[in-house]
């Protein structure tokens, strides 16, 4: 059941890839995410569940399909149809050295055992990483002065 | 770390090279946004994979969802700067950005 | 309170597009500039007596609650805090005057208060995937600001920029999961102590392979330092001279020495790596930089130069060596901000960065000749200006070693430098003057007095530097010396 989920991510990662129209592919990026969140909620894991599915096959999804339309008369960008078709070569090959490599590796390696968590999820997100919350405010208006400074309409510089 | 950690961290690697192939190989700007949107869920799922194997879920959530409210600011971005690149040259292809060169 | 340093900078950032509205130029240049002034202020007169303890530990607390903010100063961060104050100063004042022609000028300055608190906030925190997340904080706004005057130019070089970036990103963030897998902790003391614990010797290899292709990647180390010849020139140039004189090694010399020295413990097979991928940053940078003719791409070839100066003396691990090195950091910083600045000042007021165009510009415009002069002879290594002390200190340890390939390289190298650097005076500045020039001005006021500012810098860091040493940067490097140690004790709660 959990290959499965995770094989699912991987095709739908790779049709995304592959695709030549740019709106399937964010289309299949978006279904990708919603096999990732599943896999999030097998771990028992809903609020990162909600957070992949609400924004990153939401909020991305729109963001991606917002600027295909705002660039749709650009014309068809000639890709040569090479890397599509030797990507299963390289592929396979990746999956047989991943796979090969991390059997060997199980049980190899020791690490600290862990305990079990008792609090709450609200607990470890606003009092244990406190901090992250002061970047990631930095961080959204970072984003939001560079989408604003990109889309200004007066003062261009001529170059 | 039991043998599922290994497992989902060879799927974490096989995203990485979707995405990192992507990105040597597709010539559209837009397309190349997407590899780097894989290998964004790689590192989401690497982050929470590892949460799960230690039993501290709560934790890695925690970093995970920070990291998706870092990556859609990057989004943002970066889309930003594609439909200007478009308003620029009127075309999508990389290739055509090679001005600075040498 | 070490969080202002952080939160100021950030409130004043959501403030300003607002105060833009009201007024568009006079209050943002104000309250950018008194941001800046209060930094370095404060950095410089509370920071020496929060460090002489030890290193400060900073816990908020919020209406009596403690709130897990936990922020660690030691001299190591003090030092970088106190670097970044200085050059964000003069290149606040520089961007007074220069970006007039560009617009939007409160948004600019919102930009550049959060890149200096990404900044701020990675020296300050104690905690891995925090120095990940104000890394990413300091690059989305470069990611703006270089991208800032929507030109072809910009807007590719932002692009590239962009997609390099995220991929280190996720390196150094495959990298944290990694330690977190093994270690259960993300904050560096419990790293430090859980590595200590395991000796896991391929887990600790791995992640410091992924760390330094992550963090060199943003300290444009070669191989990965393609992306810098491209985005440091097509910046408005007070941003080039924050991405090369603080940004690249703040996020990238910083948290990899942070990293490697604190966290994991240095040995051998990294100090290898690290001395090689130094010397090859020194002559790559080097020899590329002889054959441009674009000032700004010269600088920035320059830039990969010096960073292999300082990975160089990290690598030696001794404490001389990264006591030269530390010192090459702050007059790197200083001195190519300045050279940076100028070529904004020249390409103000000729309209090109092409060498073989100008001429002679040195009669119009003495101040930024005379300046560019100083900051060259300084990361040339003339003496007595800074350059040079830090340069030789790094020899010296070198030769201390035994490193003798090592060291000769150095010195080839510094002799190269000289030779690119005294090419652009001449070419620049001195000799005749060309006729299309005529009627070129001196740069406004704010850009020479912030540019002056600097060069006097340079030259009060080269001929008080035993002052220098000692106050600030022998004690950033004790703390590097002292190695796990330090984590352990220094910075644990």
């Amino acid at each position: 059941m959990h290959i499965a989920l995770l094989a699912g991510l991987v095709v739908f990662s790779v049709v995304a890839v592959l695709l030549r129209d740019l709106l399937k592919a964010a289309i299949s990026l978006a279904v990708a995410s919603i096999f990732l969140a599943v896999v999030f909620f097998t771990f028992n894991a809903p609020y990162i569940g909600v957070f992949e599915i609400s924004v990153v096959a939401g909020l991305i999804t729109v963001l991606f399909v917002s600027t295909i339309a705002l660039t749709k008369d650009s014309g068809d960008v000639k890709e040569s149809k090479l890397p599509v078709i030797i990507f299963p070569l390289f592929f396979a090959a990746f999956l047989i050295v991943d796979f090969l490599v991390m059997r060997s590796l199980i049980g190899r390696l020791i690490s600290i055992p862990g305990a079990a968590e008792q609090r709450t999820f609200g607990d470890v997100f606003w009092y244990q990483r406190t901090f992250d919350l002061v970047a990631q405010i930095g961080v959204i208006f970072a984003g939001v002065f560079s989408v604003l400074a990109l889309f200004r309409k007066s003062g261009r510089k001529d170059e | 770390m039991n043998s599922a950690w290994y497992l989902d961290m060879s799927f974490v690697a096989v995203l990485l090279f979707i995405g990192i192939y992507c990105l040597l190989t597709m010539k559209n700007l837009i397309k190349l946004f997407i590899g780097i949107e894989v290998i964004a869920k790689g590192i989401t799922l690497a982050l929470m994979a590892t949460g799960w194997a230690r039993q501290s879920v709560l934790f890695a959530q925690s970093l995970a969802i920070t990291f998706i409210v870092v990556e859609v600011s990057v989004v943002a971005t970066a889309l930003a700067i594609i439909i200007n690149i478009y308003k620029h040259t009127g075309s999508l292809d990389i290739r055509k950005l090679t001005k600075l060169k040498g | 309170m070490i969080v202002l340093f952080i939160v100021v900078p950030l409130v004043v950032a959501s403030l300003l597009p607002l105060i833009g509205k009201i007024s568009r130029r006079f209050l943002p240049d104000l309250l950018a500039n008194l941001t800046m002034v209060f930094l370095l202020g404060y950095a410089l007169t509370s920071g020496r007596q929060l460090v002489a303890a030890g290193s400060a530990v900073h816990r908020i607390f919020f209406m009596d609650q403690p709130v897990n903010i936990v922020l660690a100063l030691d001299a190591f961060s003090l030092f970088m805090i106190v670097t970044i104050a200085l050059v964000s100063l003069c290149v606040t004042l520089f961007s007074i005057d220069y970006m007039e022609h560009y617009g939007a000028k409160a948004n600019y300055y919102a930009l550049l208060l959060i890149m200096i608190a990404g900044m701020n906030g990675l020296v300050l925190t104690n905690d891995l995937f925090t120095i990940y997340l104000f890394l990413e904080v300091a690059a989305v706004a470069s990611y703006g600001l270089v991208a800032f005057g929507l030109g072809h130019d910009e807007l590719e070089a932002s692009f590239k920029y962009l997609m390099l970036s995220s991929v280190t990103s996720a390196f150094i963030l495959v990298s944290i999961a990694v330690i977190f897998g093994f270690t259960g902790r993300v904050d560096i003391s419990g790293v430090a102590a859980g590595f200590a614990d395991l000796k896991a010797k391929y887990a600790v290899g791995f992640c410091t392979a992924l760390f330094l292709a992550g963090f060199g990647l943003k300290a444009a180390i070669v191989p990965f330092h393609a992306w810098l010849p491209d985005a440091h020139p097509s910046a408005p140039a007070p941003i080039s001279a924050m991405l090369s004189g603080l940004l690249i090694k703040v996020s990238g010399i910083y948290a990899m020495t942070r990293i490697f020295f604190n966290v994991f413990g240095f040995n051998a097979a990294l100090s290898q790596v690290m001395l090689y991928l130094g010397t090859i940053s020194i002559l790559a940078g080097a020899l590329l930089a002889l054959g441009q003719n674009d000032l700004k791409r010269m600088l920035a070839y320059s830039s990969i130069s010096q960073i292999g100066y300082i990975v160089l003396g990290l690598g030696l691990g001794t404490p001389l060596g990264i006591l030269g090195a530390l010192f090459h950091v702050l007059n790197h910083a200083v001195a190519k901000s300045l050279l940076f600045l100028n070529s904004g000042s020249v390409q103000q007021a000729t309209g090109t960065r092409a060498l073989d165009a100008m001429g002679g510009l040195g009669k119009r415009m003495p101040f930024t000749a005379a300046t560019t002069v100083i900051g060259s002879l300084s990361i040339a290594g003339v003496p007595p200006l800074g350059g040079f002390w830090s340069k030789l200190i790094i020899v010296i340890a070198l030769v201390e070693a035994r490193q003798y390939g090592f060291a000769v390289i150095a010195v080839l190298a510094g002799i190269l430098t000289l030779w690119y650097y005294l090419l652009i005076q001449r070419r620049a500045f001195f000799g005749k003057l060309n006729e299309t020039w005529q009627n070129v001005k001196e740069a406004p006021f704010w850009m020479t007095f912030s540019t002056v500012i600097l060069g006097l810098l340079c030259i009060a860091i080269g001929v008080f530097f035993p002052l220098v040493m000692k106050t600030w940067i022998q004690p950033a490097a004790a703390v590097l010396s002292a190695g796990i140690i330090n984590a352990l004790h220094g910075m644990g709660f």
